[in-house]
């Protein structure tokens, strides 16, 4: 079959399908999304005194079995110096990958369209703290149609969790800032409904603590009273707060349900172990449930990144003190089960899941300073597994400190040719499938 | 080949919807009703990026301006292609701009100070006179536009100064009829600035009308 056919065939079954198949799991709606196997992961990875060139970097890893490059590092780019590499997201183009630095809130914008094997670095944002009014850390990078969400962690008047919502366009210009409500200033993740036109945001806790050693940092009663315990829904399209929610211990990472008709999200909570859900309700307001213990709360694994798969049957939820996955299934969303725990490694913290579910990427740092607080090694990995939805099967592993690389953070896919054939281009129903 | 033209002629009743009764020109938000827009002049909506003029064709085939908007005016601009055969793509886009069209020719207040622009991207096998025959089709109430342009030259900048990624689709045998497309509507006011960007995916013509009422206001 020709792609062009093949191409025309799916337009038609997108044109049936509608906004079903618009998501790619855990990202921005408005990407085009990679549905086929996965060729790269990207992997912002922070740097190590005295472990490579001791740089952050991006890092691509062959993941496509298929290919000569798999399970190898295919390309890597130093970025002059350590910035707290943590978190980044493609435009809503799929054409540049944002990286954000949480300690001094640089942000590195690449090309990953011309040569997807090769990302090249193509702008510098070294001024977003004065541009945004005083916003610090650069957190989530959200597609919006040609603009970047991007949430603060932190503020540099008194590098508390006060914090705000900053836009840029696709041009890497900066176009405004939305603080947080009053009653609710921290931030950390959000997440876009377009369905719904809402928004919802989570809180953690500002620079004056993320840049602190964690076993320190839990021995200081006062410090520990500086974290979020809020979650904000917002009017999306007017950026206006509607509903504040109480969320003790530090929602962080916000997952959407992906079906059209589920009207819920998902958060997990850092400090208390919590599964929480927000639910829309028949007046059309939203509600904050709690939901379920992630391990026992009372040795404070840690919770820290989730996934949902793409059907919201299977929700893969980390904790990094003890490095387990817990994977819910969440198909009643007020009645998880765990159906199963793994040990992934001595801490983890980010995980990634293929379109089709089938395909699981852990990788192992959560900050720098917080690495290495349950293992003295300091463990840092990227480990693949395949999920048949009963058991994770580790299908390749690559020790990071080995490579000279570094504390390997957030994960995201892309394909050879997948601009070259127009996928990218593509509306997000079709996007990668010419390329299947 | 011919597959491909059965399978395109199959979707043609997407864009037979947009030409469908205007009662039944429904907006292409089937979820809209789970919320309700902000109202006009609640919210702001800050300058995302400037765009130029582009000197284009009419559907009369005589060259004609892009936006030629005047002080207290703003246009809807979006870029399309007559063979696309996603039915949420294109057409999805031409129903919701005919049902704001009909909106727009409804509020007497907005009378001459809201345009739609809809611009081909496919020159080529867009001729003026194919977008003629779209505007027919269209019927429309108010001021909405039908531009092509003289070729592919000439659209290319334009395309890039919007931000509007479209590549056409390569195909084992060479070039193919379909474009690849993220389709984007964008809300641009007199100075040139776009000050909103709509996904075809997620398109709510009520939200399009509130946020022209929104900078309309602002030049009150």
């Amino acid at each position: 079959m020709t792609i062009a056919l093949r191409t025309a065939v799916l337009l038609i079954l997108a044109g049936f399908l509608g906004s079903a198949l618009a998501d790619e799991t855990c990202q921005s709606p408005y990407l085009p999304k990679v549905v086929g196997h996965e060729d790269f992961v990207y992997v912002w990875t922070l740097g190590i005194e005295g472990v490579g060139d001791g740089q952050d970097k991006l890092v691509t890893i062959g993941a496509n079995p298929a290919r000569p490059d798999y399970g190898k590092v295919v390309s890597s780019s130093s970025l002059g110096g350590r910035h707290e590499a943590h978190h980044g997201g493609f435009s809503d183009d799929r054409r540049h990958f944002w990286l954000g630095g949480l300690d001094d809130s640089t942000i590195f914008i690449f090309d990953v369209a011309t040569d997807p094997a090769n990302p090249k670095l193509v702008k510098t944002i070294e001024d977003f703290v004065d541009a945004s009014g005083g916003v610090v850390g650069p957190h989530t990078f959200f597609a919006l149609p040609g603009r970047m969400l991007i949430t603060g962690l932190s503020n540099s008047r008194d590098w508390g969790g006060k914090t705000g919502l900053v836009e840029y366009s696709n041009d890497g210009e900066y176009i405004r800032t939305v603080w947080l409500p009053d009653d609710a200033a921290y931030g950390y993740d959000v997440r876009v409904n377009p369905r719904l036109n809402r928004m919802l945001t989570s809180s953690f806790t500002g620079h004056a603590n993320y840049m602190r050693a964690l076993s320190e940092l839990l021995q200081d009663p006062e410090a520990m009273k500086n974290f979020g315990s809020t979650m904000v829904l917002w009017d999306y399209h007017a950026r206006k707060p509607l509903q504040t929610f109480r969320v003790p211990g530090a929602p962080l990472e916000i997952r959407w349900a992906l079906q059209p008709e589920h009207h819920y999200a998902f958060t997990s909570t850092a400090l208390t172990s919590k599964l929480w859900g927000v639910f829309r309700k028949d007046d059309g307001t939203f509600e904050a449930v709690e939901l379920a213990d992630i391990g026992d709360p009372a040795k404070v694994p840690l919770p820290v990144d989730i996934s949902l798969s793409a059907d919201d049957r299977y929700l893969f939820v980390d904790s990094f003190l003890d490095g387990m996955v817990r994977v819910f299934d969440v198909s009643n969303p007020r009645k998880p089960k765990v159906i199963l725990e793994k040990k992934i490694g001595s801490q983890v913290n980010m995980v990634s899941q293929s379109w089709d579910g089938k395909r699981l990427y852990f990788t192992s740092s959560l900050l720098a300073n917080w690495d290495g607080t349950g293992d003295p090694d300091d463990e840092q990995f990227l480990k693949a597994f395949d999920w048949d939805g009963k058991q994770l099967k580790q299908t390749f592993a690559l020790d990071f400190r080995a490579l000279g690389l570094g504390r390997p953070h957030l994960m995201r896919f892309a394909q050879e040719g997948f601009f070259a054939r127009g996928g990218a281009a593509a509306t997000p129903e079709v996007a990668s499938d010419v390329r299947e | 080949m011919r597959v491909l033209a059965v399978l395109v002629l199959a979707l043609l009743p997407g864009l037979a919807l947009a030409h469908g009764d205007e009662e039944h020109a429904a907006a292409p938000a089937p979820e809209s009703a789970l919320f309700e827009p902000p109202a006009p002049g609640s919210y702001e909506l800050p300058p995302i990026r400037r765009v130029s003029e582009h000197e284009l064709l009419g559907s009369d085939g005589a060259p004609a301006p892009l936006l030629a908007l005047e002080p207290g005016q703003v246009a809807v601009v979006s870029f399309i292609y007559r063979n696309c055969a996603d039915a949420g793509g294109c057409p999805a886009a031409l129903g919701l701009l005919r049902k704001l069209d009909r909106e727009l020719a409804r509020a007497p207040e907005l009378s001459g100070r809201a345009r739609l622009v809809t611009c081909s991207f496919d020159p080529g096998r867009d001729t003026p006179e194919r977008m003629a025959e779209l505007a027919r089709l269209m019927e429309p109430k108010g001021d909405w536009r039908f531009l092509t342009a003289a070729d592919v030259d000439a659209i290319g900048p334009v395309l890039a100064d919007y931000g509007q990624d479209v590549l056409r689709v390569a195909t084992d045998e060479g070039e193919s009829p379909l474009f690849a497309h993220l389709l984007r509507v964008f809300l641009v006011d007199a100075e040139g600035q776009v000050r909103e960007v709509y996904s075809a995916s997620f398109l709510d013509w009520r939200v399009v009308l509130n946020d022209v009422r929104t900078l309309l206001g602002e030049e009150r």
